[in-house]
C-alpha cells in the first residue's frame, strides 16, 4: 500500500513536471526555463498542501528547471 | 523519519495539547460562533481557489487564483458580484494571489503578469503598474501606498521579501532579506512570511515558520522592534526529508490576521504526526505578545482576515465561512 502511495505520488510528479516544462525543455530556452520555474514555484507555493507535499513539489520544480536549462 | 514535537502549552498544534499544562496564569478558551451564510447556486458565487481576502466597510473581496477574478461578498456572506477575467490585458488577471483595498480602490496582485492591478470599489478597471517580480499578497498601507510580498526565487542574489510602492507605483523602500542556503526547498519555507498592516502606515511581519516573535516596521521601513510571543502559544514542530537529510520545521503559524490592536495568529496543526498542515486553533494576542484567550474553530482555517471582530476565512474545501472571535 505504502509503495503503491509513492508510486503514485512519483507519478503525479513527473506529470506535473513534464506538463509545466514540456514547452521549455523543446525551445531550451533560458528564459522560459526560469519563467516554467517560477510559475511550478509559485503554483506550488499556494497550493494550501501540507508541508511535506509541497516540500516534494518544489524539489520536483528544482529537478524540472535544471533538467530544462540542460535541454533535456 | 519524520517526527512530531510540540512547542508550547495552549492549544494550536493538536490534540495533544488540549489541557493547559504549563507556566503562567490560565488563558480564556472560547468555541467561535459561526454565521450562516447563505449558500448561492450561481456559479461565479463559488470560490475556485481563494487566495486572498480584504474587507472595506461593508464588503468583503475574495481574490480567486482559479477563476482570475476578484468576488465581492457583503459581510454576512452574501455574494455581490465578480470581476477581472482570464488575460493579460488591462483589468484581466492571471492567478490573482492577493487583494487589499486602499483608499477608494481594490490592489490585486496580478501574479504571473506581474504586475499590480487597481479596480474601482464597483470592478471598473483603472490601472496599475509592472513589477520585477512574481507578486503574492498585497496590503494597503494607507495614503496610497501598497506593500506587496514577493516569493524569493533563491535565484537571485539580495533578494527582499517585502517591497513598498508609493501612490504613482514607484518603488519606495525595500526590505526583509531573503534566507539563503544551499537547499532551496528548506529557504522557501524559512522564507515564507504572513503580513499584517498596522496602524498610521506601518506594518507587522511574521515567519510562518520562524522564531516566536512578530517583527513591528515603521512606515519608512525601519525595523522597529521584535514583539516576543507567550511562551504559552502552541505549535507544532516536524522533520521533514529535504537534501538527503531532513531538516526541521516550525509550524509557528498558518495564517494570521489583526484587528483593533490584537493579533490573532492560527499555528500550525500537526498531520499524522509527521507532516504540518491548517489549524482550527486561533491564539488571540495584544500589542505585546501576550496571550489573552484561545478560540477553537469548528474546522481547520487555511486563511482568514478578522475585521471588527469577525473572521472570514477560507476553509479545507475553499468555502468562505465566518466566524465571531472577538473579545
Amino acid at each position: 500500500m505504502r509503495k503503491l502511495a509513492i508510486l503514485a505520488l512519483a507519478g503525479l510528479i513527473l506529470v506535473t513536471a513534464g506538463a509545466t516544462f514540456a514547452d521549455a525543455r523543446d525551445l531550451n530556452d533560458q528564459t522560459d526555463c526560469n519563467t516554467n520555474h517560477m510559475k511550478c514555484r509559485e503554483y506550488t507555493l499556494n497550493l494550501d498542501a501540507p508541508w511535506y507535499k509541497v516540500a516534494v513539489l518544489l524539489t520536483a520544480c528544482d529537478l524540472a528547471f535544471g533538467k530544462c536549462m540542460l535541454g533535456i | 523519519m519524520a517526527t512530531g514535537v510540540i512547542a508550547g502549552t495552549v492549544p494550536g498544534g493538536g490534540r495533544s495539547l488540549l489541557k493547559n499544562r504549563g507556566p503562567g496564569q490560565p488563558v480564556p478558551r472560547r468555541k467561535a460562533v459561526e454565521v450562516p451564510v447563505a449558500a448561492d447556486g450561481r456559479d461565479e458565487a463559488v470560490l475556485g481557489r481563494p487566495l486572498a481576502l480584504a474587507a472595506d466597510a461593508d464588503r468583503l473581496y475574495v481574490a480567486d487564483a482559479l477563476d482570475c477574478a476578484i468576488k465581492v461578498f457583503t459581510k454576512d456572506g452574501r455574494f455581490l458580484r465578480s470581476f477581472g477575467r482570464k488575460g493579460a490585458g488591462p483589468g484581466e488577471l492571471s492567478f490573482p494571489s492577493g487583494v487589499a483595498v486602499s483608499g477608494d480602490e481594490v490592489v490585486v496582485a496580478d501574479k504571473l503578469n506581474l504586475r499590480i492591478q487597481t479596480y474601482g470599489r464597483e470592478g471598473a478597471a483603472r490601472g496599475g503598474f509592472k513589477v520585477p517580480f512574481a507578486p503574492d499578497r498585497v496590503f494597503s498601507l494607507g495614503g496610497g501606498r501598497i506593500l506587496v510580498t514577493g516569493n524569493p526565487t533563491g535565484r537571485r542574489p539580495e533578494e527582499t521579501i517585502l517591497h513598498i510602492y508609493d501612490a504613482a507605483g514607484q518603488p519606495a523602500w525595500r526590505g526583509l532579506e531573503a534566507r539563503a542556503s544551499k537547499d532551496r526547498v528548506f529557504d522557501a519555507f524559512r522564507n515564507m512570511v504572513l503580513v499584517c498592516p498596522g496602524d498610521e502606515g506601518g506594518f507587522f511581519v511574521i515567519y510562518k515558520s520562524g522564531g516566536r516573535e512578530i517583527l513591528e516596521y515603521a512606515p519608512s521601513g525601519v525595523l522597529r522592534k521584535a514583539i516576543g510571543v507567550d511562551e504559552r502559544y502552541a505549535y507544532p514542530t516536524v522533520s521533514i526529508p529535504a537534501g538527503g537529510g531532513a531538516m526541521k520545521l516550525d509550524g509557528f503559524c498558518w495564517a494570521a490576521s489583526r484587528d483593533r490592536g490584537l493579533f490573532y495568529l492560527a499555528a500550525a496543526e500537526s498531520v499524522d504526526g509527521k507532516d504540518l498542515g491548517p489549524g482550527r486553533w486561533v491564539s488571540v494576542l495584544d500589542g505585546q505578545g501576550r496571550l489573552r484567550a484561545v478560540v477553537e474553530l469548528p474546522c481547520a482555517v487555511h486563511r482568514f482576515l478578522v475585521s471588527d471582530g469577525r473572521m472570514f476565512a477560507i476553509d479545507d474545501e475553499g468555502a468562505l465561512r465566518i466566524f465571531e472571535v472577538g473579545p
